[in-house]
Order: structure tokens, then C-alpha cells, then sequence
């Protein structure tokens, strides 16, 4: 898990130079980068107080913590209870908050910017995790994660077309989640166009460390959920699955950000919109195959 | 028994009037103490043993009455009674500067309304029914009437109390309706004369009489309108009971009329109903929470919401005992029931919070707020507790119960019997999450964090220990059953067990490895969060730690009126949910021609669009008749005499014709 979450950044910008023409970073200059803001002081804005200064822990605390429950495939995690979905999606928002009101704590206009965007898509993008949660549990009759995948592994075709669509689902959550093209750019924060990359513009130092930690442990809890409905439909191993966790994830987000412009802010509501309207749309379709298999 | 009732309630009332000013509230606190003590006895016993008998007797017009109190009336009973200490503490501090000019007998009023209340709101929740039910349920509504007009002298006070008032009344005509169909077929308006009446009728009307009557004092869509508006008007501990307690007895009257129904179609009916109305209910109240910019209002608007959420755990139960899916059934109504007793105690320390903003800066305006945390250090700890507790964020009380909602849900989409509506209230629930999150970051972020707004903010200081032992109250209980939810669920399970017809021992066989689970989680994620704060803190003290202004993205002149204001915040959702709120501005905004703006104000109010129903043409007509009725009230004493006469003169000719 932990190396999913350090090689996703680096495919990611290595499928962005490649498809650029360009050479690109160093496969773990993240890591680098991370390891020298750890080793730094740190400048705090007067006028923020200690929640601040928690809240980069919390972030990183709760993303740490949702990684707990997730499988690699047959990977079991390692810890599981029915309804662990619900505390994985709630674990994640908990992060959220955290960031938002650190944000919020600054008085900046531009992190207030930031903070309501991202409350207004976290908001939005709710529904659609919950929905694509409930498809697998439709399938599985369980709402913890490690069940789910493991009781999901008899290929049938049905399964597989609704394990794929959920794959590609659980993606473009990804996307919204990560503050990735088309929903954000996480290369800009000094445009009127920026929602999570503004919000870290006070934090420095571990902090900032903390939180560039959190985001990629938020990223690979999107990833390795894909990944293994994928696996699920493939070919259920974690020496599969890890690695499809991490190609998925580096080259859809790498080619995206290649290939197309980000949504004007107007339109992402409409776009995080879609992606629940699909959600919705994987569940029925999924809710009618199976009441087809029931029929024959 | 009644003699001894009325001699207490009598010697109460005489306490309160004859103490001297300053002291009633320490009267008060004693007489709601003793109470609240009796309630919680009586509650342990009926939780332990089953259903204890407090009074029978008899009445000319509605027969056998009794009190009595059992498993469900025991769990409303403990949420009275935790609600009601913190209140009368809490208003200990915060009616302090009302003393000085308001007069001993208006203090005497208010806390006689406020024991009353809390008397009325516990004979409520014992009342097997019938004339005593209606009767304390009047006196209810009467006692928040009156708490509600604590400053009568403000002009949208009385606005707001007789629009109560009203609201309550006609919520109350339903119940009366409701009731005497009852009697009138059975011969006893009792609960349980109820389940009799349901097997010899058809029983859908007057569960839905029923429903509409107690929706009306829970706040349920479209009849929540009053919520909004009575609470900036009462005084912020009033808000406090009334939000967290008095609209969970609707919530207790459905529970107990939808306990009688014995006939499956007609339960899943009725779940259906309960689960949309909460879906609407739910939804509405929270998106207009989010883009409402008055502290109280938005706070009112979550009360709906939060509403919403009990009834979607209740429908989930309803639609899954009919399905004859126990699991489902009991998730849904542990949830509901448990979300209940949360949203009682997040909901009173949300008030308390409001009130002691309030008292501090005189205005429940946001955009007056700012930076309040450093000026309020510990009201602002409390509140980050109940906000994070509200948007049902792990580790707190909030998320056991929205986890139980969700354990029903997902367990009757994988059971596939109820796909579809299980769906629907998933979709419901994680929007509302979702928002809830966006309208509380607003109402902390806003009043709390940044910078100072207005110049008010400087002079604020932290409020007295009174107040605050009132809120550490609801506080601890918060982390106790967020901490702890395998102990804190057992009371709720066998409650609800009792009433949806599970089995405890199965659930609590399905509940305990899930809630301890998530108990270690809530402990590990504080270790987690503690060890690295301190991690940090030790990393940090070696290196050179600064502080400096907020990075302005190389703008030097910031100033705090550049902060996001909460209108601006919920400004994304307000574009999405124009159809449910009508906007009025006052002001205009800047010009794309304007290079040098001139002074501008802008100045926007949200209004619910419901609340447009209560404008509406059958309100325009009211009025006509009303004008038209005057007309008859000439003040001469010969006139109203002719009148007398000529209804006599009616009612004779009726009966002479048969008519009556």
C-alpha cells in the first residue's frame, strides 16, 4: 500500500514528461522533495491559533488510518468490520474538514476560496462514493471492504462488466478527490482556478510535508479501490493488483493532464455531477443484471 | 397522587415568585434537578426491569388515563433529563445581564415556563395516550410560548412566538382529530386503544393525521418553517431545549403510533412515507442550513436536518421490518434512536455556543464574526467538538449513529429485497453528510477562525464557569458515546428492540464487533493525531520557527474585509440550489465597467421558499374574512345580545329540521 501511494506521483509525472516530449523528473523526486521539507523550520501565519497547527496531523492521521482497511487484492487488510466503507468515506471527509478550517484559519481570501470549493465538491462527490460503495455491496451482501473483494472472486461475466464500469467509476472519484485535472490543477495555486493546492498555501515545513503525505495516502485509498475492482474482474492477485493500482492511477491521471485543459470552475459541479449520475447509472445497471441472473 | 401533584407544582410555582430575583434561577435548577433525578431513576428501572406504572385514573371525557413509563419512554425521559440540567445551568449565566431591567416578576414567568416546560415534556413522553397526552402536550407548547417571549419588547419576537403559536395549534387540531377518531370507534384514546383501532379500520388516514401533527413539532417538511424562525427569536438555552429535546416528542409521538401497526402492507406504508419525508426533510434543512448567514438560523435549519436523518433511520426500519429483514429493521431504528439522543446533546451545546457569541458580541450575524477563537478559547473548543460531532465525523457521537443508518441501508441493498429505497436514502444520507460538513466548516470557519470582521470582536471575552460546566455536560456525553459506542448502544438496542420487534440478543451479536472496532479507531486516531503533533513539536524545537503575516500571493495591502464572508463560502452551492431559496438584494454589486469602485453595499437575504406557502393567497383570505368577521364587533351591547339571540334562534331551527 505504502508503495503504491509513493509511486503513483512519480508515474504520474513521468507519463506527463513522456507524453510533453520532455525528460522529466526523477522517479522519486517527490520523495526527495518531501524528505527535505521535513527537514525544515516552519513560518506560521499570525493570524492562525493551534487548530492550525493540529490540522495537518489530523490529515495525515485519518488518511493513515482509512489505509488501514483496505485490501490489495488478496491482500487482507488489516483491520475490517461490516460497514468499514462507511468509516473509509467518513475518515477521508474527516481529512477534509481538517484542511478546511486550517484554511479557514489564515483569513486569506484565496484559502477562503479553496476551502469552499473544496467543502462544495466534497460535498457533491459524497453520493457517488457511497453509491459505487453500495453497488459492491449489492453484489457481495457485505459493507466491509475485505469481504466484498474476497467474496467477489467467482468470474462471471455480469460481475466483470460492473466491475470494470466500477473501476472506472472509483477513477474519475479519483480524480475529484486528489484535485486532479479536469477538477483542479494541482501545478497552479496562483490562479483564480486553484481548489485543494491553495488551501496548503500557508503551511510549511513538516506541515507541509504532512499533508503532501496525506494527499498520496488519499490518493492510493482511491487507487487500490479501483484497482481492485479491477483485479476482481482480471485477475485477482495483489502482485497484479498493486501494480494495476498504480498504472491506472499514474497513467489516467498522467494522460488527462496531458491531454486536456481543466473545467472551467462553472462546470466542474456539472462534471462532479456526471461522475454521480454514472455511479447511479453502474448501480441499476448492475441492480437489473442481477435480477436477471435471478430470473435464469 | 394528584393532590400531591398539584400541591408540588403549586410550591414550586410559589418558590419561584416569592425568591429574590437573583436566586430564582438556583429555585429553578433545583426543582428541574429533582425532577430530571426522578426521570433518570425511573428511566434506569424501566431500561433494567420493563415497564413501570406511575398513575392511573380515570377522566370524565376520555376514560382510563395512565402514566406509565416504559423502555422508549425511559430513553426520551434520560434525553429530557440531561438537556434540562445543562439548560437551567446554562441560563444561569446567560440571563445575568437580563436581571438588571427586567423585573422580578418576568424572571419568576420564565422559569416557572421553563420548569413547566420540562414538567410537561417528560408527562409527554410517560402518557399512555388520550386527554392526559393532549393535555401536557398543550402546556408544552404553552411553556415555549412563553419562553420564546423572554423579550417581548422586540418586535420580531412577538412575530415569531404567535407564529409558533399558530403553527403549534393547528399541528394540534390534527392530534385532536387523530385522537377522538380513535375514541369514537374504540372508546379509549390510549396508544394501545390505537393498535385495536388499526386492525377494525382502515388505518391509513389516521396514522397520516397523526403524522402531520407530530410533524409539525418535529419540524418536519413543509411544516418546519417555524424552527427558523422561533430560534433567533428565544433566548439561546431556550433555543437549547426547544432544538435538541421538545421537537424529539414528535419524533417520540410517530415512534409511538407507528409501534401499534401489526399489518406488514400497511407498516411498509407507512416506512415509505417516513423515509421520503425525511429524504425531503432532510435535504431541505440542510441545504438551506448551508446558505443561511444567521448563526441561529443556521443552526435551526440543521435541527430540520437532523430530523430528516431520524426519519430516514426510522423509514429504513419500518421498510425493513415489513420486508421481514430483522437485521435492517434493527439497524435503522438504533440509528434513528440513537441520532436522536446525539443530536439532543451536539444540538444543545451548538445553542449554548450561539448564546455565549451572542451575550459577547450582541448579533448572530456571521459576517460579523471572526477570529473569535483566541478572545474565546474554551467555548471554541467546545464548539469544534459539537461541530465535528454534527457533521458525523469519526470519532464522535454523531457517526455511530449515521454508521447504524448506513449498516441497515447497505445491509438491505446486499440482502436485495429493498434495493431501491435503501439507494435512495444512501444517496440522501451522504448528500446531507456532505453538506452538513460544507454548512458547519462555515459556521465554525466563519465565527471562530480568520480575522476579526468587525471591530466588536476585540472587546469579546470568555464567558463564566457556569456556562461553561453547562456545556462540558453535553460535551463528555458526546465523547463517551462516540468513544465508547459498544457500552452506549445496549439501552438503545433494547429500546428499539422493544419497538420494532428484534431480537437483542442478535443485534447486539452483529453491533458489538463493529462498534468496538470502531471504538479502537476513534482511540487510535487521537494516538495517532497526538503522537504526531508531538512529533512535530519536537522536530520543530530545534529549527527556527517564525511567524509572519498570512501569505497574500505577493498582495501587500490585505485587509481582514478581503476574507471569505459566509455568503461567499456557500456561494458554489447557492448557485446550484437557487429553486429552493428566494434571494433578495439589497445593494448591487460592482460593475465590470467600474475601474475605480466607489463604496458599494451588498447585502443578500436568503428566504425559504416554503415559507411563501404561509404567505400565500389562503393567508390573503383569512385576512379578508377576518376584516369582513370585525365588521360585526360594532361594540354595541344590543347588537351582541341580537347575536346570542339569533344563535339560539339557529341552533332551535337545526334541531327542529333535524339538521344536528
Amino acid at each position: 500500500m505504502l508503495l503504491v501511494a509513493l509511486t503513483v506521483t512519480g508515474v504520474i509525472n513521468r507519463t506527463r514528461a513522456v507524453l510533453a516530449g520532455r525528460k522529466g523528473l526523477r522517479f522519486f523526486q517527490h520523495v526527495m522533495d518531501i524528505s527535505v521539507l521535513l527537514r525544515k523550520g516552519a513560518v506560521y501565519s499570525d493570524v492562525t491559533g493551534t487548530l492550525f497547527r493540529i490540522a495537518p496531523c489530523v490529515y495525515l492521521g485519518a488518511s493513515l488510518l482509512a489505509l488501514l482497511f483496505v485490501p490489495v487484492a488478496d491482500l487482507d487488510p488489516l483491520l475490517s468490520f461490516h460497514g468499514d466503507v462507511v468509516l473509509v468515506a467518513y475518515l477521508l471527509a474527516l481529512s477534509r474538514v481538517a484542511l478546511i478550517l486550517a484554511a479557514l484559519d489564515t483569513g486569506s481570501s484565496f484559502e477562503g476560496m479553496g476551502a469552499s470549493r473544496e467543502a462544495l465538491y466534497g460535498a457533491l462527490i459524497e453520493p457517488a462514493i457511497m453509491l459505487a460503495m453500495a453497488t459492491l455491496a449489492m453484489f457481495c451482501g457485505y459493507s466491509s471492504l475485505a469481504d466484498i473483494f474476497s467474496t467477489a472472486r467467482s468470474l462471471d461475466v455480469n460481475l466483470t462488466i460492473v466491475m470494470l464500469l466500477l473501476g472506472y467509476v472509483f477513477i474519475k472519484i479519483m480524480f475529484v478527490e486528489a484535485g486532479r485535472v479536469p477538477v483542479d490543477d494541482p501545478r497552479t495555486h496562483l490562479e483564480l482556478t486553484m481548489v485543494h493546492e491553495v488551501m496548503c498555501l500557508d503551511f510549511s515545513g513538516i506541515d507541509l510535508a504532512m499533508i503532501h503525505i496525506g494527499g498520496w495516502l488519499k490518493n492510493a485509498v482511491m487507487a487500490v479501490i479501483a484497482a481492485d475492482a479491477v483485479a476482481v474482474a482480471v485477475c485477482f492477485r495483489w502482485e497484479f493488483a498493486a501494480p494495476a493500482a498504480v498504472l491506472l492511477a499514474g497513467l489516467s491521471v498522467g494522460i488527462t493532464e496531458s491531454l486536456r485543459a481543466r473545467n472551467k470552475l462553472a462546470r466542474n459541479t456539472t462534471y462532479i455531477l456526471t461522475v454521480t449520475a454514472m455511479s447511479a447509472l453502474v448501480l441499476f445497471v448492475g441492480y437489473l443484471l442481477m435480477k436477471n441472473i435471478e430470473i435464469v | 397522587m394528584y393532590p400531591y401533584l398539584i400541591l408540588f407544582a403549586a410550591m414550586a410555582v410559589a418558590a419561584l415568585f416569592a425568591s429574590p430575583k437573583h436566586h430564582k434561577v438556583w429555585v429553578a435548577a433545583a426543582i428541574v434537578t429533582a425532577l430530571a433525578a426522578a426521570a433518570a431513576v425511573v428511566a434506569v428501572e424501566a431500561l433494567c426491569g420493563g415497564e413501570v406504572v406511575l398513575a392511573e385514573f380515570s377522566t370524565a371525557m376520555f376514560g382510563a388515563e395512565r402514566l406509565a413509563v416504559d423502555r422508549l419512554s425511559a430513553l426520551f425521559l434520560l434525553i429530557i433529563a440531561v438537556a434540562s440540567v445543562a439548560t437551567v445551568i446554562y441560563s444561569k449565566g446567560y440571563a445575568e445581564h437580563y436581571l438588571a431591567r427586567s423585573s422580578s416578576a418576568h424572571v419568576a414567568l420564565h422559569y416557572t415556563s421553563l420548569v413547566t416546560l420540562v414538567g410537561s415534556m417528560m408527562t409527554v413522553v410517560v402518557s399512555g395516550g388520550g386527554f392526559s397526552f393532549l393535555m401536557a402536550w398543550e402546556l408544552m407548547t404553552i411553556a415555549s410560548f412563553l419562553l420564546i417571549l423572554f423579550e417581548a419588547e422586540r418586535r420580531e419576537v412577538r412575530r415569531a412566538a404567535l407564529n409558533y403559536l399558530v403553527m403549534m395549534h393547528i399541528g394540534f387540531i390534527f392530534l385532536v382529530i387523530g385522537f377522538v377518531a380513535v375514541y369514537d370507534a374504540t372508546g379509549s384514546a390510549s396508544f394501545d386503544a390505537l393498535g385495536e383501532y388499526f386492525r377494525l379500520h382502515a388505518p391509513l388516514p389516521v396514522i397520516v393525521v397523526f403524522i402531520v401533527g407530530f410533524g409539525m413539532k418535529a419540524g418536519m417538511f413543509p411544516m418546519h418553517v417555524w424552527l427558523p424562525e422561533a430560534h433567533p427569536a428565544a433566548p439561546s438555552h431556550v433555543s437549547a431545549i426547544m432544538s435538541g429535546v421538545m421537537i424529539k416528542t414528535g419524533i417520540y409521538g410517530i415512534l409511538r403510533v407507528a409501534a401499534e401497526i401489526e399489518s406488514v402492507e400497511m407498516l411498509s406504508t407507512v416506512g415509505i412515507i417516513i423515509l421520503f419525508a425525511g429524504i425531503v426533510t432532510g435535504l431541505w434543512g440542510v441545504i438551506l442550513a448551508a446558505v443561511e448567514n444567521d448563526m441561529k438560523r443556521l443552526l435551526a435549519y440543521s435541527s430540520i436536518e437532523n430530523i430528516g436523518v431520524i426519519l430516514i433511520g426510522m423509514g429504513i426500519a419500518y421498510i425493513g421490518r415489513a420486508a421481514g429483514n430483522d437485521l435492517v429493521a434493527m439497524c435503522g431504528m438504533c440509528g434513528a434512536l440513537l441520532h436522536a439522543v446525539n443530536h439532543s446533546l451536539f444540538k444543545t451545546l451548538l445553542f449554548f455556543g450561539a448564546g455565549n457569541i451572542y451575550s459577547a458580541m450582541h448579533s448572530t450575524s456571521l459576517d460579523e464574526m471572526g477570529g473569535l477563537s483566541r478572545h474565546m478559547p474554551v467555548t471554541a473548543l467546545l464548539m469544534i467538538v459539537a461541530t465535528v460531532a454534527i457533521c458525523a465525523l469519526p470519532p464522535l457521537n454523531g457517526f455511530v449513529s449515521e454508521l447504524l443508518i448506513y449498516l441497515g441501508m447497505f445491509n438491505g441493498v446486499g440482502e436485495g429485497g429493498e434495493v431501491l429505497y435503501s439507494v435512495a436514502a444512501i444517496i440522501a444520507l451522504s448528500l446531507i453528510g456532505g453538506v452538513v460538513v460544507l454548512a458547519f466548516t462555515k459556521l465554525y470557519g466563519i465565527v471562530f477562525l480568520g480575522s476579526p470582521r468587525s471591530t466588536h470582536v476585540a472587546e469579546c471575552t470568555e464567558v463564566d464557569n457556569c456556562r461553561i460546566a453547562a456545556m462540558a455536560l453535553p460535551a463528555a456525553m458526546i465523547l463517551i458515546i462516540g468513544l465508547l459506542p459498544q457500552y452506549a448502544v445496549r439501552p438503545v438496542v433494547e429500546v428499539a428492540s422493544g419497538i420494532i420487534g428484534g431480537d437483542y440478543a442478535t443485534a447486539m451479536e452483529h453491533f458489538t464487533p463493529v462498534l468496538s472496532t470502531l471504538s479502537a479507531i476513534g482511540f487510535a486516531l487521537l494516538a495517532v493525531v497526538a503522537l504526531l503533533y508531538v512529533l512535530k513539536r519536537r522536530a520543530q524545537s530545534k529549527r527556527t520557527v517564525s511567524s509572519s503575516p498570512t501569505w497574500g500571493c505577493g498582495f501587500t495591502a490585505v485587509n481582514t474585509r478581503m476574507q471569505y464572508t459566509g455568503e461567499s463560502y456557500s456561494e458554489g452551492l447557492e448557485n446550484i440550489a437557487t429553486s429552493l431559496t428566494q434571494n433578495t438584494v439589497d445593494g448591487r454589486t460592482i460593475d465590470k465597467g467600474e475601474i475605480f469602485p466607489s463604496q458599494h453595499s451588498y447585502d443578500v437575504h436568503h428566504k425559504d421558499k416554503i415559507d411563501r406557502l404561509f404567505a400565500a393567497w389562503w393567508v390573503e383570505l383569512m385576512h379578508r374574512i377576518n376584516v369582513g368577521v370585525m365588521r360585526l364587533r360594532t361594540g354595541k351591547i344590543n347588537h351582541y345580545i341580537m347575536y346570542a339571540l339569533a344563535l339560539l334562534a339557529a341552533v332551535m331551527l337545526l334541531t327542529l329540521l333535524n339538521l344536528l
